[in-house]
Parts: structure tokens; sequence; C-alpha cells
């Protein structure tokens, strides 16, 4: 409770150090990435990675690669914190070729060149990813922020995470927006 | 007019007839005195019959009646004199020796004239004979005599 | 044997159904309580167990701030009309929707309270956490009313009562019919004892039969009645015997009473006869030979008309004393002091030239037989002019004085009075103190007021001394 208590705390800091420190767009995208950061967070409890990606002990790790938009938020969210035992780590990448192990990874919209490329490569592994248009999702990413009507909505892409073997929580997937191709199976 | 009229004198006891007779006489009363023994014998004096069968006159003026006699006593002669027509009244006087309250009452009951005890004191037994006799034999109008004078019947 | 105000089966049924109502009326109450208590945290649970399955449900949409999916989740709660509001808020605590949608915020509190159940009012509250994989993403707030609680409670008490009514007519056939076990012996040995004490028969018997108290009571009654029975019947026995002997005794006093009526009766005429005779002829000798009789010879007649005269005048007393002591009484209220006055009068004529001063003191009314009470006065006052004689004037004082719940009438004189010593003799039979030659008398009178005195249940005494006079009481009982 105290960690809640805490992080609460911690999340209302921050908007009102945002808010005040900065006004404007400045403070809005501050809070929008906050809320973002959040969710990433949060999609590592509606979502599941099988087994063998995520090894006991080995750390869940949230990455981003791009620019980073969170700043300190994403960091502030997940320390000290524990999804289903695995402690949570934030990584940063540049390239490709740093993601090892890696569960949600974040694209960051900087990135938005080089997307299929990333997007093909993390093809087959079980790695969420996350952007930030419906155009992700659209492009095979799996999640997509939404803001519409000055809500973040999300935009997933069930086909992408079932390629990716990874179960999405009915839960998430009823707040969120299905797009995408019909599923190729084979 | 001072005739003598009859007493009878009904007494059984010897003595007590000599004292008074003697009374009767001190006073000049004793010439017509008929004495009987008993109340049998008074019944037959009065009723002119036994010894007496043949005697004259009519009732006795007076009876003079001793209680306790034998055969016929004062009371039973009392009783049969009233229960005849003949001497129902007749006069008697009982002359007695006892003040038994019971034989006054029944002497009076059975329709005795008077009702005279005789005193111890011969002094005062003389008083009493002499009142006696004077009063019934001489002062008194005895009631007519039926036996008598039949045609006043 | 008065009626009884109430009866043993009135009691009895009355405490079985006091009892009976009682208890059904206690264990309603608790059914009802318990119920209520186990409804509530039935409905508690209930409401907690649905807040914890719409956390559940909405875990997602509060961790993605997706308020339509929230308020879609909360929209479930109107299949149930029970529902008054709800509210889900984020991992700060605030409000981010509600039931129903747009709710006034006085239905919902703006943050989230900590976590349990509360009664409010009439209202149910749950607030619960909402948490996905053991992390809070938020919570819940369920309000709900208790009509479903009131409509129970509502039923329950109905139940009950008409359970208890039920029950109370049970009650009522039950008791009825039970108390006669007890009721029974009880009465029947009332009934025993009513007859007993209204005819007088103590041959009944109760026979009753019982294993409890009662038996043992009517045991006890038998056995009693059977002594009052033996009792009842010696008493009679005794009874019986004391009447024969009574109504012997009876008889024997009316013999004796005769035989004694026959002897004065013969005393009078026999005994009389031959003194008259002696006092007759005497006289007529005295008469006869006056004129050979000398002085000496003419008292020695004397003499024995004397001595005749006096026997004769002792059988008169005797008879009369014992006259007085057959004779019936008469009673009645005698006024003392105007049967003093006649009794005055009479002597007056007697001693007619003797001075006598009477002083006469209060002489109450009494209860006594007026002619022997005259007779006593007589006695009293003619012995008091008679030795008062050689005084001159006779002085008599006649009192009367209540002590201890007796009239003591005192006839008190001047006259010679008497040795004190001899007391005791005065009132005996022909007991004198004083020779013939002083007094006149036979010494009858005073055993004659002792007699009548002490049949009115009175006593008689008296005080004197040689010269000083005499006093002579007696007592009457008031």
């Amino acid at each position: 409770m105290l960690v809640l208590a805490r992080r609460a705390l911690i999340l209302t800091l921050v908007t009102v150090l945002n808010s005040s420190t900065a006004f404007g767009a400045g403070a809005k995208l501050t809070q929008e990435y906050d809320l973002k950061a959040t969710f990433l967070f949060h999609f590592a409890q509606f979502v599941e990675w099988p087994a063998e990606t995520l090894p006991d002990k080995a750390p869940f790790t949230i990455g981003i690669i791009g620019n980073d938009p969170f700043g300190k938020s994403l960091d502030e969210i997940v320390a000290n914190e524990t999804i289903e035992g695995h402690k949570l780590v934030i990584r940063r990448f540049q390239n490709l070729g740093q993601i090892d192990s890696c569960q949600i990874l974040f694209i960051a919209p900087s990135e938005g060149k080089r997307l299929d490329q990333l997007l093909s490569h993390l093809d087959r592994r079980s790695v969420l990813t996350v952007g930030d248009s419906r155009d992700f999702a659209l492009r095979s990413g799996i999640i997509g922020f939404v803001i519409s009507d000055k809500r973040l909505r999300l935009v997933i892409n069930l086909a992408a995470a079932n390629a990716a073997k990874l179960t999405i929580s009915s839960k998430l997937l009823r707040q969120s927006e299905i797009v995408g191709p019909a599923p190729v199976r084979e | 007019m001072t005739t003598l009229k009859r007493i009878l004198l009904a007494e059984d006891n010897e003595n007590d007839v000599e004292l008074t007779m003697t009374a009767l006489a001190e006073n000049n009363l004793a010439n017509e005195v008929v004495v009987v023994r008993d109340g049998a014998e008074a019944w037959e004096f009065l009723c002119h019959e036994g010894a007496f069968a043949s005697r004259n006159g009519g009732n006795p003026a007076v009876v003079l009646l001793d209680l306790k006699m034998p055969k016929v006593d004062g009371l039973e002669l009392l009783r049969r004199m009233r229960e005849d027509q003949r001497f129902r009244t007749v006069p008697v006087v009982v002359l007695t020796s006892s003040r038994e309250e019971s034989d006054i009452v029944q002497s009076y009951r059975l329709g005795v004239n008077a009702f005279v005890v005789k005193p111890v004191a011969f002094e005062e037994f003389m008083q009493a004979v002499r009142n006696l006799g004077l009063f019934w034999a001489v002062l008194n109008e005895p009631p007519p005599d039926k036996q008598q004078s039949p045609s006043l019947a | 044997m008065k009626a009884p105000r109430t009866t043993i089966r009135n009691k009895l049924v009355k405490a079985m159904m006091l009892t009976s109502t009682t208890v059904l009326l206690l264990m309603g109450v608790v059914f009802v309580a318990h119920d209520i208590v186990s409804f509530r945290r039935f409905l508690v649970e209930a409401l907690v167990t649905r807040a914890n399955i719409l956390a559940a449900n909405s875990t997602a949409a509060l961790a993605f701030r997706n308020l339509e999916d929230a308020t879609q989740v909360l929209d479930a709660l109107k299949a149930d009309p029970r529902m008054i509001a709800a509210g889900l808020y984020d991992e700060r605590g605030h409000l981010f929707a509600t039931y129903p949608p747009g709710a006034p915020s006085g239905g919902v509190p703006a943050e989230s309270g900590p976590t349990g159940h509360r009664f409010d009012k009439s209202d149910l509250i749950v607030s619960q956490p909402v948490a996905e994989e053991g992390r809070r993403v938020g919570a819940i707030y369920l309000k709900s009313d208790l009509l479903e609680l009131d409509d129970r409670v509502r039923v329950d008490v109905m139940v009950v009562l008409l359970a208890v009514l039920g029950s109370i007519g049970v009650a009522f056939a039950l008791s009825t019919w039970l108390q006669r076990r007890i009721a029974l012996p009880v009465l029947d040995l009332a009934k025993v004892v009513q007859s007993v004490s209204d005819d007088k028969d103590y041959s009944i018997r109760s026979k009753a039969v019982g294993d409890d108290e009662v038996g043992v009571l009517a045991e006890a009654f038998d056995e009693m009645l059977q002594e009052i029975q033996t009792r009842d019947k010696e008493i009679r026995l005794l009874n019986a015997d004391l009447e024969r002997r009574v109504v012997a005794r009876t008889a024997e006093f009316e013999a004796a009473n005769k035989e004694l009526e026959a002897f004065s009766y013969s005393v009078s005429h026999d005994l009389r006869a031959p003194l008259r005779h002696i006092d007759g002829f005497v006289e007529l000798l005295t008469k006869h030979a006056s004129s050979t009789l000398d002085e000496k010879g003419r008292r020695h007649l004397a003499t024995i008309s004397g001595a005749a005269r006096k026997m004769g005048a002792l059988i008169d007393d005797l008879l009369a004393f014992s006259r007085m002591g057959r004779a019936e009484m008469r009673k009645t209220s005698v006024n003392l002091a105007s049967l003093a006055e006649e009794v005055v009068q009479d002597l007056k004529v007697d001693a007619k030239d003797r001075r006598v001063d009477w002083k006469f003191g209060p002489l109450p009314t009494v209860h006594g037989d007026p002619a022997m009470l005259r007779l006593v006065f007589q006695n009293l006052f003619s012995n008091a002019i008679k030795y008062s004689g050689p005084r001159g004037a006779a002085r008599i004082e006649v009192d009367a004085q209540p002590q201890n719940g007796e009239i003591v009438v005192s006839v008190r004189d001047n006259g010679v009075g008497f040795d004190p010593t001899y007391a005791h003799k005065l009132f005996g039979v022909f007991q004198r103190l004083h020779g013939p030659t002083e007094f006149e008398g036979t010494g009858i009178g005073l055993a004659n007021v002792r007699r009548i005195v002490s049949r009115h249940g009175g006593r008689t005494w008296a005080e004197g001394a040689i010269g000083q006079g005499a006093t002579f009481y007696f007592s009457l009982p008031k």
C-alpha cells in the first residue's frame, strides 16, 4: 500500500510540477507521456509472454528505442516494481542489434522511417511493440497509442500479437480498438 | 233467729274428736254435731245409707272435714260431694293439721269453701273452732236442701 | 367453606400459557435477531463479492483510464434495483466513473475510503480495492439499500407472530388437557374435604391415589379422618354415658325430692296432731282439775303446754326451711330498695310499739327470686329489731356496696351484738347464741337466709361484738 501511495504521490507531484513548471503544450506533453508510461507498465499486467521467453529470475525489460519521450517518469513508475516476480528494468536502445531480451518495446516516433525494418526484425520474437499512432498498429505494431477526444486510446493489432505469441487479456482488448488485416494463419 | 244447724264432723283421731267437741261444746254448738270416722261413713250419712239409713234431716249446714282419714280420705269425699248434685252446694270446711300447699290447692280446686289449719296451741284452737261454728252453723245461711223440700226443686 | 376465588385449573393453565408464550416470544426474538445478523452478513458478503467481481472486471478500464469501459462495467449494476450508487476510483483515489453515470456527487464520495463495509443509516456501503495481479489500480465503492433486509425482517416478524399465536392456541389446548392430571386429584380431595365438612360424616375417605405430594396429602387426610372418626365415636360414647349418668342422677334427685316432699307432708300432718292433743288436753286438764291443782301443779302443766307449742313452732320452721330448699327459684329483676321498704312496712305492724330508726343506703336492682329475697330481709330486719330490744330505740342501717363483681348488702343494728368467737355457728340450723329467755326464736331464721342466699350464688357472714351491735352481710352476684 505504501508503494502505491508513494507512486500516486509521485505521479501527482510530477503532474503538478509538470503543470506548474511548463505551461502550455509542454506540460500537456509531459502529462501525455506520463500516462503512456503508466500504460506501458500496465501492459505488463494485461499481457502474457510465453514462459520460455521470460525465464525465472530474468528481469522484465521495457525498452525504448529512439528518442526517449518519457524522461524520468517511466523509471520512476517501475522503480522497485516486479511483474510476477520479475524485476522491472528500463533499457534504452539506439539500434536493433542492442535488443536482446525485451518484453515491451516502445518505438519512438523518431523511428518512423525504420519502423517496418524494426517490426520485421522483431517478427516472431515475443516483444510487445508499442507505438505512438494508429498507423503503428496498422503497420503490424501491436499496440498503438491514439489521442482521441482528449483521451488516450489504444489500438491493438491482434494478428501481430498472435504472431508474437503474446496473449493479450480480454480486459485490455475491451478497452481498445482492434485493427489489422485479417489474421493470416497457416 | 238462731236455729242450730247440723254439723257433720269427719275426723278419725279420737283425741282430735274430743278436743273439737269440747271446743264446740264450750260454745254451745255441740248439740247438732254428727261425728263420722272416715269418708265412707260420711258418705253413708249424706246419702242416708247404712247406719244412717233412717236418720232424719237433710244435708248438714257444714261439713268439718279432716283430710287424713282411712278408707275414703277427705279429698276423695270432697270430690264425691262436689260431683253429686245433691251435695254439691253443701259447705265444706277442711280442718286439718297440715298447711301443705298441695293440700290447699287441691282442696280449693275441688271446691272447698274454707281451709283451716288446726293450731297446736289449744287456746287458738278453741278460738278457731268457735269462729267456725258461729259462722257456719249459726250465721251462715246454708243452701236450701232439695231433699227437705222437694216441691221447691 | 367458602368458594375459591380462582381455580387450580386456571392457575395451572395460566402458568403453562405464560411459560410457553414467553419461551416462544423469546425464541422468536432470538430467531429474528439471528436472522437479521446473518442476513446482514450475507448482504455484506454478497455486496463485497459483487464489488470484487466488478473490480476484477474494471482493472483494465482503470489501468487504461477508459471511462466508457469503466462506466459500462458499473452499469451492470442496474440489474439490481437495490443498488443506489457505485463509484470507481483511480490509483490516486479520485473518483473516475460512477453509477448511475453522472450521479450527483452526494451519492458517491469523491475520494475512495478505506477498504471494508459499513452500514450507513439504511444503506450498506462497501469499498474494495481494484487490483490486477496483486497490484492496486484503484478502488470500487458500492452503495446498496437495505430494503431486502427490511422485507425479510418484516416477514420474519410476521412468521414469528403467527407461529406464536398458533402456538398459544396449541399451548392452551395442551395445558387445558395437562392441568387435569394435576388438578383433578386436588379437586377430588377438595370435594371430599368439603363433603366431610358439610355433612360432618367422618367415614368418608378420599381414596386418592397419587405418586406426588397430593397423594401424600390425601393419605394423610385419610389418616386424619380415621383419627377424627375414632375420637368422634369415643366422644359420642362418652357423651351418651354422661347423658345416662345425668339422667340417672336427675332421677335420683327427683326421687330424693319426692321423698322429701312426702316426708315433709307426713311431718306436717302427723307430727303436729299429737302436739295439738298434748296442748289441748293439758288445757282441758287444767280446767278440769283447776280446783285440785296447786301453783306448782299448774306450772308443770304450763311447761308441758309450752313444750308442745315450742315443738310445733320448730316443726313449722323446719318445714318452711325444707320447703325453701326445694322450692323452684323464679328469678327476675328485684328492686331491693322497694322490697326492703315493703318488709319494713310489714314489720311495723308487728313492732308497732317499738321505735326503730331506719337508715337506707342506695339499694340496687338484682336478679333473684323475690319471695325468697323477701324472706331474707324479713329475717334479717326482724332479727335486728329483736336483738335491739333492750336498747330502747333501735337504729338499723341497711346498705349495699359493689365489690369484686358482687353486690354486698349489710344490715347493721345497734343491738346486743354477739360473741364473735361463735360467729361461725350463727347461720347453722337451730343454732342460737342467745337463750330463749333472752330472745325468742327457733334459730332457723339465719339458716334460711344462708340457704336462700347460697341458692342465689352468694355468701353470708356477720360481724359483731358483745354489746356493740351486729352487722349481717350477704352477697349476690351482679
